[in-house]
C-alpha cells in the first residue's frame, strides 16, 4: 500500500507555496480535523479510493475500516452503480421512508467547491445544502466565505426561481420543455452567420468550452465575451501587460509588508480577492506580537478599507493618477529607492512629461510635505502600494495602475510583497477590450447566448445595449434567476445555481479550483454548457461529451498529465473533488522586471472640474447580480448601516452648504439622465464629489424582493470609457444636484452615529502603549463581591459540597468545571464589512423583516456592528464594534423574565428558551447591549412586509429551531454548534479541542477578528485573549482601575482598537503607556 | 372644614337625593355611554387584531420594547391610588369631606385597576402562556415563576389591590345596597337583597361593619404604598439609566396620588351636575380634593428636581445622558408637558379663587391627568430610546394600535363607571349623613 502524499505530488505541493506561511492565519489547531469535513487527500483512503465514490464527499477520518464503514461504502457503491448512469432530477422532496444506504438523518455532509470566486465547504443534510462556509484549506478563502458566496442559499432556494424554459412567441414567453428548446436552438443556430456568447467573467475552462462550441458549429472563436464588472480587473492587467508585457495580476500578500500605501483602494469591500486581501491586511496591519503595519490611503469617499487607515487623505475622483504620480516623483527624489537604473530612466521620463500634472495636484491638494514624508518612511523598505477599485473606474484608471506599478517598481514591492509569476498570480476573469469589442461586434451578430450574467443592468444604458440587443435577432437568455435581459430574449433559459454545477476556476495562475454539484437540480433547470452539448448533438455536430462534467474532466485530464502523479485520473480526480482545488506546477518565470518605456502610452485624459459622481461597487450587492437574496439587501451598508435601498453620500458640510438634510431626496442630473435618490450626509466624502452604490434599481421584473428597491445610479453614467481597456467609467463623471423638496427615509439601522463621548464604550489604545503592555495580563473575571460575606464560602466550593462555583449573592446555575464558553472581538481588526452578520442570519435562520420594519428599528439581526464615526467631519475617525449577545455571567436579563425564559447554562451561556418566552419583552429592557430581538410579527414563508416572497423553508438551516411570533430571540454562541462538537466529542471519549467549535460568525469574518473557545481552558487562544491586556468587558469599568461598571459580567471580551503613534511598534523605544479614547 | 359647610339639604333628604340617579338618567348619560361602547369596541377589535397579527402593529422597536400599552398600564394603576388613599387612609386620618367623593373614588380604583390589569396582557407577545405560567400553579415539572422578576411581584401586587379594592368598596356599599333594595319592587328588590346581603341595619351588624371597614380600611392602607412601589420596581429593578433610582417608589406614589385626586376631580365635576348632586357633593368636599392634588403635584415637583440632581450629581454619563435629552432631546416636548402639567399648572390653585372656579380647576386637572400620562410615557420611551451604546439608539413613535388601545381603555373604564353611577348609589349614604348636620340640632 504506497501513500497517496508521494504520488500526489502537486496537491502538496500547494501548501509550501499558499498555506505555510508558519501558520499565519488563525486556523484550526493541527492535530483537530474539524467536523466530519471533506477529507484532505493524505487522509484518504487509500485502498478504498479506487472505488466509484466521486460523488460523496463525506469521508470518515478514520484510517480504518470498521464493519459500519465497509457496509457504507458497499451500500454507496451499489447506489452508484445504480444511480451513476442517469441524473433523474429529484422533483419532490420526500422523507426518507427508506433511507439511502450511505446518509444518516441529521449527519451532515460536506461538499467542497468554489463559489463566488472562493474555495467554500458548502456543509448539506439530508441531501439540501444547508450553509456555505470558507474552505479552510482554500488559500483564497481560509476559512471565509464572501458574502454573495454564503448567500449562495437563498438563491439556489429562491422562491422566484423559474421552473421551466421558455420560449418568446410574439410577445409572449411561453413555457417550453427542455425537448423544444434544444430544437427550437439548432433551428436558430442553423440560420445565424454570426454567434456570440457573452459570459459572466471566469477564469476557468467554460471560456474554452464555448470557444469549442462555437468552432464545432462552424463559426469563429471570437464570439466569446467576457463581461466583468470590476474594472479592476482588466486594468491591472493592461497595466502589467503595458509595463512588463506579461499577462496577470499579482497577487499582494500584504503580511510582508510594514508600510501600505492604498489609492482609491477599498480591498475589502471588493478589490481583486477581497477574503485573501483582507486575511492578510488583518495578519499585517492589526496589532500582534507588537507589530502593526501603517496603512496610508487616499481615497474620495469613505470606504471600510479607507476607515481601518492610520492615516487617510481625501482625494477627489481623478486626483489618484496625480497622487500616485508625486509619490513616484518623491520616491524618485529619494535616495533608497530600489528598481534598475533603466527602469528608474523609464519611470523618470513618464514623470518628467506629468510634471505639470504631478505639481499642480499637489498643489491643489496641498499634498507636498505628506508626500515626501510618505516617500522617505517608504523608501525604508516593507512598503507597497496599492490602487484599487476606485481609481480603476476613472477615466485614467489604467495609467494610475501603470504608475502603481512604477512605484511598486521603486519600493521593491514586486520583490516582497506584490507575489508575481514565480509566486502565482491572480488571473484576470476579464479580458481588456471585451466590452467594447462586444458593442462593436452586436451589430453583426445574429445569436447571442447571455450565460450568467445581466448586462442590461450592470452596463450604463448610455452604451447603447437596449438598441444592440434590439437588433440581435436571437437572444438567448440563460440565467438562473430571470434578469432584465430577459425582456429581449427570444428563449429565456433557466439554468443551474452554481451549488448545482460544475465548473472550475483558475483563480491563480496555475491553481484550480473545482466547483461541483451539492444538490441535485431543484428545479427544472439544466446548466448551460450542458444545453450547448444538446444543441449541438441536435445540429448533428456532437460535441463528444456526455455532459459538462465530461468536459471538465477532459479538461482536467491536462493537468493530470502534466501533474506526475501516478495515480490514475478517477483516484486524482475523486481527490480534487475531496479538497476542492489542486496546484500545478507553477510556470516558473521570472519576477516582473524590466519596467517598459510606456511614457508614449502615458496620454492622461484631463479631468474635469465639477461636482463629481462615484458608482461604486460592494461586496454585499455588487452589480446588481445579487440584488434578488433578501439576505444580502437586509444586512445594510458596513458604513451607513442602510438596507433595503440606495443612497447618495453627500459630504455633511457640503450638505450645510447646500441646505440639505439627512433623507431629502436629491435630483442628481447628468447628460445622460437623472434620478433622484434620498442624502446621507457621510463624513469623510470629499467635498466636491457624490457617491452613491451600485446593485439596486432593478425595475423589470427580475425578483419581487430587488424590484423598486433603491436606484440605479448607472442611469448617470454616460457612454465614457478608459481608453486603454474600454470598460466604462463609473467615478468621476460630472453631476448637478438639486433638492427635489421631498423626503424620503432610508432605512439606516443605526440611527446615531456618534459615540455621544461615551470614552469607555470604545478605548483605544496607542501603539507604543500596546507594545508596552503586551505582555502584562489582566484578569477581568477577578471581580471582587458586593456582598463577601452572604456569598457561598470558598470551603463550601472546594470541597465539592456545593458545585455552584460562584460566589455571587445568588447563583442561579451551576457552573461547569469543564467548558465556560466565550467569545473575543477584536476591535482593531474588525472593519464593519457585514459578513458575520449574513452568515449568522443564514446560520440561524433569521427573519428578513424589510425596509419598513427597519425604519422602526424592529431588524433581527443577532449581530449589530455598531459604528461610530469621532473627530473631524472631513476626515473621521471610524470605529467598528460588532455587539452579539455578550452572554454575562450577571446577566441583567435573567433577573427580570417573569417565567424563567431566559436562563443561565452550565456552561456559562445566556440562552432562551423560547417555548417559554411569553413576551413582555421586559429582557429587551433590561439588557444594556441592547442585543435582544423580539419577533413582533411571524415572519412568515412568503411573506415579508409588503413583499411577498422571503425564505423558502427549505433554505432554513435544520438545526436551528424557527421562531414564532410573540418570542424574544439572541445570539446563542451558535449553541446547535456546540452541541454538535460535544456530541462528536463524546463518542470519541474526550473533550472538545479548542478551535473545534467556530461559530457562523467567526468562520465568516475576513479579518479573524472573532475567536471563540472554552474560557476554562488555560492555554485556549479565548483564555489567551481575555487576558490580553488589549482586552476589556464592554460597559464594565476599567478593571485596572478597578472601576467595574454595570458589573454584567460578559462572557464576551473585546479587544482594544489600537492607534498608530509615530511609535513603530515593537521595535521601537516604547514611550510610556497610555490609554486614549476617541 | 366640613363642619363649616352650609348644607342645603337634611339627612332626610339624603336617599332621595342620592338615589335620584337610580331612576330616568340625563340624555347626557346615553351619549356618555354610547362614546364609551364605541370606544371599547375600537379597542378590542385592535386587540383582537394585534392576537392574530401580532404586538408589531403597536409602535414598538428595539431598543424601545415598551411603550404606549405600559404607559397605559401605569397610568391606570395610578389612577386607581386616589381611590384607596381617600377611602382607606382618610378614612383613618378621619378626614370627613372624604364620606361624599369615597364611593366614587372607590369605584374609580376597582374600575381603573381593572383596566390596568388588562395592559399587561395585550403587551405580552403570548399572553395565553404568561396568564398561565406566571400564577403559581402547582405542576409536575416544577417550574415556577421568577419571583426575582419584578412582573412576577406585579402580578401579586395587582391582583391583591384589585381584591382589597373591591371588597372594600363593596363592604362599603351593603348598607346602602340595602336601602336601595328597601325602595325596590319586583325583580329589583330581589336583586339588590342579594347584593346586601340581607343587610337589616341592626345595631348588632353595625357593630360588625364598622369593625370589618375599619380592619379592612388598616389592610388596603399599606397597599397604597406597596402597589406603586412595586409598579415603580419594573423600571426601578432593571439597570436602565433613568430607571435604576431609588426614588422610584416614593415619587410613582406620589404621582399615583397626583393623577388619582385629578382624576376624582375629573370623574366628579360632571357626574354630580348629571345626576344633580350638588348639594350633596360641596365645593368645599372638591376644594379639598384639588389641595390634596396641590400638596402632591409639590412632592412630584420635587421628585423631578431630585431626580435630575442626583443624574448630575452621580457623574453617571449615561444616567445624566438620559436626563440630558429628556430636557433638551428629542423627547424634550413629552417632557415640558410633563412639567407643565404636573407642576406649574397645579401652581394656579394655590388661589383659592381659582380652586373654587370649577371651570379653571376642571381645566387644570385634566392636564393633571395628561401630565401624569405623558409622564410615564416619558420614562419609558425616553430612558429605552437612548441608553448606553449610541449605536443601538432608536426612536419611538406610537402607532395608530396604540392610539386605538389607549382610547379603548378610556372606553373600557368609563363602561364600567357609567353603569355604576346609573345602578349604584355615587355617595355613600350611610357615610354622608355622618358629616351632615343632625336633624335635632339644626332644622330648616
Amino acid at each position: 500500500m504506497t501513500s497517496l502524499d508521494s504520488d500526489l505530488r502537486g496537491l502538496e505541493d500547494n501548501r509550501e507555496v499558499f498555506v505555510a506561511h508558519d501558520q499565519p492565519f488563525e486556523k484550526p489547531a493541527k492535530e483537530f480535523v474539524p467536523g466530519p469535513f471533506f477529507v484532505s487527500i493524505e487522509e484518504a483512503m487509500p485502498d478504498l479510493a479506487e472505488e466509484s465514490f466521486a460523488e460523496d464527499s463525506s469521508g470518515e477520518k478514520k484510517l480504518a475500516v470498521d464493519r459500519r464503514d465497509l457496509m457504507r461504502l458497499f451500500g454507496a457503491g451499489a447506489l452508484l452503480a445504480s444511480a451513476a448512469c442517469v441524473r433523474r432530477p429529484v422533483e419532490h422532496a420526500v422523507p426518507y421512508v427508506t433511507q439511502p444506504a450511505d446518509a444518516i438523518p441529521g449527519i451532515p455532509t460536506y461538499f467542497a467547491s468554489t463559489i463566488d470566486r472562493v474555495g467554500v465547504v458548502v456543509k448539506t443534510r439530508e441531501g439540501r445544502p444547508v450553509f456555505i462556509e470558507g474552505n479552510p484549506e482554500h488559500p483564497l478563502s481560509q476559512g471565509s466565505a464572501s458574502i454573495p458566496g454564503m448567500s449562495e442559499l437563498q438563491a439556489l432556494y429562491h422562491p422566484e426561481r423559474p421552473t421551466t424554459p421558455r420560449i418568446r412567441f410574439g410577445d409572449r414567453l411561453v413555457d417550453a420543455s427542455w425537448e423544444d428548446v434544444h430544437s427550437s436552438l439548432a433551428d436558430v443556430l442553423k440560420e445565424s452567420k454570426k454567434v456570440g456568447f457573452l459570459i459572466k467573467g471566469t477564469t476557468g475552462s467554460s471560456i474554452q468550452f464555448y470557444k469549442d462550441f462555437l468552432k464545432q458549429i462552424g463559426q469563429s472563436e471570437d464570439g466569446v465575451y467576457l463581461l466583468e464588472t470590476n474594472t479592476l480587473f482588466n486594468s491591472m492587467a493592461e497595466a502589467h501587460r503595458l509595463a512588463f508585457g506579461v499577462d496577470g495580476i499579482p497577487r499582494s500578500d500584504l503580511r510582508r509588508s510594514k508600510l501600505l500605501i492604498g489609492v482609491g483602494t477599498d480591498f475589502q469591500d471588493g478589490g481583486i480577492a477581497s477574503i485573501f486581501e483582507t486575511k492578510s491586511w488583518s495578519a499585517g496591519y492589526t496589532f500582534r506580537n507588537g507589530v502593526k503595519g501603517r496603512f496610508v490611503t487616499f481615497e474620495n469617499r469613505m470606504t471600510q478599507t479607507g476607515s481601518k487607515a492610520a492615516e487617510r487623505f481625501v482625494i477627489a475622483p481623478g486626483d489618484e493618477l496625480g497622487v500616485t504620480l508625486a509619490l513616484v516623483e518623491a520616491l524618485l527624489a529619494q535616495g533608497g529607492s530600489k528598481g534598475s537604473a533603466s527602469d528608474k530612466a523609464h519611470i523618470k521620463a513618464v514623470v518628467d512629461s506629468q510634471k505639470a500634472l504631478i505639481d499642480s495636484t499637489k498643489t491643489r491638494l496641498k499634498l507636498d510635505e505628506a508626500i515626501s514624508k510618505l516617500a522617505s518612511e517608504a523608501v525604508q523598505g516593507g512598503a507597497v502600494l496599492l490602487a484599487g477599485e476606485s481609481s480603476a473606474s476613472t477615466q485614467n484608471g489604467t495609467l494610475v495602475q501603470v504608475a502603481a506599478i512604477m512605484a511598486n517598481v521603486l519600493l521593491g514591492a514586486y520583490e516582497s510583497s506584490l507575489l508575481f509569476f514565480s509566486q502565482g498570480w491572480f488571473k484576470n476573469p476579464s479580458r481588456p477590450g471585451d466590452i467594447a469589442r462586444f458593442i462593436k461586434d452586436a451589430a453583426s451578430i445574429d445569436t447571442l447566448f447571455v450565460v450568467d450574467v445581466n448586462p442590461t443592468f450592470v452596463l450604463p444604458a448610455s452604451f447603447g445595449l437596449d438598441a444592440a440587443f434590439k437588433g440581435i435577432k436571437h437572444v438567448v437568455s440563460m440565467n438562473a434567476m430571470p434578469s432584465e435581459t430577459d425582456m429581449y430574449a427570444s428563449h429565456v433559459l433557466n439554468t443551474h445555481n452554481p451549488l448545482e454545477s460544475w465548473g472550475d476556476e483558475e483563480l491563480v495562475a496555475g491553481f484550480w479550483s473545482i466547483q461541483q454539484p451539492t444538490v441535485r437540480s431543484i428545479t427544472n433547470s439544466h446548466q448551460a454548457q450542458d444545453v450547448m452539448l444538446w444543441v449541438a448533438a441536435k445540429l448533428d455536430k456532437p460535441m463528444g461529451f456526455e455532459d459538462y462534467r465530461a468536459y471538465l474532466r477532459k479538461q482536467w485530464q491536462v493537468l493530470h498529465k502534466a501533474s506526475g502523479i501516478t495515480k490514475d485520473f478517477d483516484t486524482f480526480f475523486m481527490a480534487i473533488q475531496r479538497k476542492g482545488f489542486y496546484v500545478s506546477q507553477l510556470t516558473k518565470r521570472e519576477n516582473a522586471t524590466n519596467f517598459a518605456d510606456v511614457s508614449a502610452i502615458f496620454k492622461p485624459v484631463a479631468i474635469g472640474e465639477g461636482f463629481k459622481l462615484v458608482a461604486y461597487l460592494d461586496s454585499k450587492l455588487g452589480d446588481g447580480s445579487h440584488s434578488e437574496r433578501p439576505v444580502l439587501q437586509e444586512a445594510g451598508d458596513g458604513l451607513t448601516t442602510i438596507a433595503w435601498d440606495t443612497w447618495v453620500a453627500i459630504n455633511p458640510l457640503k450638505c450645510r452648504e447646500l441646505g440639505i438634510k439627512y433623507n431629502d431626496l436629491i435630483r442628481i442630473k447628468s447628460p445622460a439622465g437623472t434620478i433622484e435618490v434620498s442624502c446621507y450626509p457621510m463624513p469623510g466624502l470629499h467635498f466636491d464629489t457624490i457617491a452613491i452604490p451600485r446593485g439596486n434599481g432593478h425595475k423589470n421584473g427580475m425578483s419581487k424582493i430587488s424590484d423598486g428597491v433603491g436606484v440605479d445610479p448607472l442611469t448617470l453614467l454616460e457612454a465614457v470609457t478608459d481608453p486603454l481597456t474600454g470598460d466604462p467609467i463609473t467615478a468621476g463623471q460630472i453631476v448637478t444636484i438639486e433638492k427635489v423638496g421631498k423626503r424620503y427615509r432610508l432605512a439606516a439601522m443605526q440611527k446615531h452615529n456618534d459615540i455621544a463621548n461615551r470614552k469607555d464604550i470604545m478605548p483605544v489604545q496607542t501603539l507604543s502603549g500596546a507594545v508596552k503592555t503586551m505582555r502584562e495580563f489582566k484578569n477581568l473575571d477577578d471581580v471582587p463581591d458586593l456582598y463577601p460575606s452572604l456569598s457561598l464560602k470558598p470551603e463550601d466550593t472546594a470541597s465539592g459540597k456545593d458545585k455552584r462555583g460562584s460566589s455571587w449573592l445568588f447563583p442561579m446555575w451551576k457552573a461547569s468545571d469543564t467548558y465556560r464558553w466565550g467569545m473575543s472581538i477584536d476591535l482593531d481588526r474588525c472593519n464593519g464589512c457585514g459578513a458575520c452578520n449574513v452568515a449568522c442570519t443564514l446560520e440561524n435562520n433569521i427573519a428578513h423583516v424589510g425596509r419598513e420594519q427597519i425604519l422602526i428599528g424592529r431588524e433581527m439581526t443577532w449581530i449589530r456592528i455598531d459604528r461610530y464615526f469621532s473627530g473631524e467631519v472631513n476626515n473621521p475617525e471610524v470605529a467598528f464594534q460588532p455587539v452579539p449577545c455578550q452572554h454575562c455571567n450577571h446577566a441583567p436579563c435573567e433577573a427580570v423574565c417573569p417565567v424563567f425564559a431566559t436562563t443561565h447554562d452550565e456552561e456559562g451561556m445566556n440562552v432562551q428558551t423560547y417555548n417559554r418566552c411569553i413576551g413582555t419583552r421586559y429582557c429587551g429592557n433590561a439588557c444594556p447591549y441592547k442585543v435582544r430581538r423580539f419577533n413582533w410579527f411571524t415572519y412568515k414563508w412568503g411573506v415579508m412586509g409588503d413583499r411577498p416572497v422571503d425564505r423558502n423553508p427549505r433554505a432554513l438551516n435544520p438545526d436551528v429551531t424557527v421562531r414564532t411570533r410573540g418570542v424574544m430571540e439572541k445570539c446563542t454562541f451558535c449553541v446547535q454548534r456546540i452541541r454538535d462538537a460535544k456530541h462528536n466529542a463524546k463518542q470519541q471519549g474526550r473533550a472538545i479541542v479548542d478551535g473545534e467549535i467556530r461559530t457562523a460568525c467567526q468562520t465568516a469574518c475576513p479579518s479573524d477578528a472573532i475567536t471563540f473557545g472554552n474560557l476554562l481552558d488555560p492555554n485556549s487562544r479565548i483564555t489567551r485573549n481575555r487576558r490580553d491586556n488589549r482586552s476589556y468587558l464592554l460597559l464594565n469599568g476599567d478593571a485596572s482601575k478597578h472601576e467595574y461598571g454595570l458589573k454584567t459580567l460578559p462572557n464576551v471580551n473585546y479587544l482594544m482598537k489600537v492607534r498608530h503613534d509615530g511609535s513603530q511598534g515593537v521595535a521601537a523605544n516604547s514611550s510610556p503607556a497610555g490609554m486614549e479614547h476617541p | 372644614m366640613s363642619d363649616e359647610i352650609k348644607w342645603n339639604r337634611t339627612i332626610s333628604d339624603v336617599n332621595d337625593g342620592i338615589l335620584a340617579n337610580l331612576g330616568k338618567p340625563h340624555p347626557s348619560y346615553y351619549i356618555a355611554w354610547g362614546a364609551a361602547i364605541i370606544c371599547v369596541l375600537i379597542g378590542a377589535f385592535t386587540w383582537g387584531m394585534e392576537m392574530t397579527v401580532g404586538v408589531g402593529i403597536t409602535g414598538k422597536n428595539s431598543p424601545v420594547y415598551w411603550g404606549v400599552l405600559i404607559t397605559d398600564f401605569v397610568f391606570w394603576v395610578g389612577i386607581g391610588h386616589a381611590g384607596t388613599l381617600i377611602s382607606a387612609i382618610l378614612f383613618l386620618f378621619r378626614a370627613k369631606w372624604r364620606n361624599t367623593v369615597n364611593r366614587s373614588a372607590e369605584a374609580m380604583t376597582v374600575f381603573a385597576v381593572i383596566t390596568a390589569g388588562l395592559f399587561p396582557l395585550i403587551h405580552m407577545g403570548r399572553f395565553w402562556f404568561g396568564a398561565y405560567w406566571i400564577p403559581p400553579l402547582p405542576n409536575t415539572n416544577n417550574l415556577w415563576a421568577n419571583y426575582r422578576s419584578p412582573l412576577a411581584w406585579d402580578v401579586f401586587a395587582i391582583s391583591t389591590y384589585l381584591t382589597i379594592s373591591l371588597l372594600f368598596w363593596y363592604m362599603g356599599m351593603v348598607p346602602d345596597l340595602a336601602s336601595i333594595r328597601d325602595r325596590m319592587k319586583g325583580l329589583r328588590r330581589g336583586i339588590y337583597g342579594i347584593l346586601s346581603f340581607g343587610w337589616r341595619g341592626t345595631a348588632k351588624q353595625w357593630h360588625h361593619y364598622e369593625a370589618g371597614y375599619g380592619f379592612l380600611a388598616a389592610l388596603a392602607t399599606p397597599l397604597v404604598l406597596s402597589v406603586h412601589s412595586i409598579v415603580s420596581w419594573d423600571f426601578a429593578m432593571s439597570i436602565q439609566p433613568g430607571w435604576h433610582t431609588t426614588i422610584f417608589p416614593p415619587y410613582f406614589v406620589a404621582g399615583a396620588i397626583l393623577s388619582g385626586c385629578a382624576m376624582v376631580y375629573t370623574l366628579l365635576v360632571p357626574v354630580r351636575t348629571m345626576f344633580r348632586m350638588e348639594e350633596f357633593i360641596r365645593p368645599e368636599h372638591l376644594e379639598a380634593c384639588i389641595k390634596l392634588t396641590l400638596l402632591t403635584s409639590t412632592i412630584v415637583f420635587y421628585a423631578y428636581g431630585v431626580e435630575f440632581f442626583v443624574a448630575w450629581y452621580s457623574g453617571n454619563p449615561y444616567e445624566w445622558g438620559i436626563f440630558e435629552k429628556r430636557a433638551i432631546g428629542n423627547y424634550a416636548f413629552y417632557f415640558w408637558v410633563m412639567v407643565f402639567c404636573n407642576c406649574i399648572f397645579p401652581l394656579i390653585w394655590w388661589s383659592k379663587r381659582m380652586r373654587n372656579n370649577m371651570a379653571v380647576s376642571m381645566f387644570v386637572a385634566v392636564l393633571v391627568n395628561v401630565g401624569m400620562w405623558f409622564e410615564r410615557y416619558n420614562i419609558i420611551v425616553s430612558s429605552l430610546a437612548e441608553d448606553f451604546l449610541p449605536g443601538s439608539w432608536g426612536h419611538f413613535q406610537p402607532s395608530l394600535s396604540d392610539i386605538a388601545l389607549s382610547v379603548g381603555s378610556f372606553g373600557w373604564f368609563m363602561f364600567w363607571f357609567l353603569i355604576f353611577c346609573r345602578y349604584f348609589p355615587i355617595v355613600s349614604m350611610s357615610e354622608l349623613k355622618l358629616i351632615m348636620p343632625k336633624p335635632l340640632s339644626k332644622k330648616h
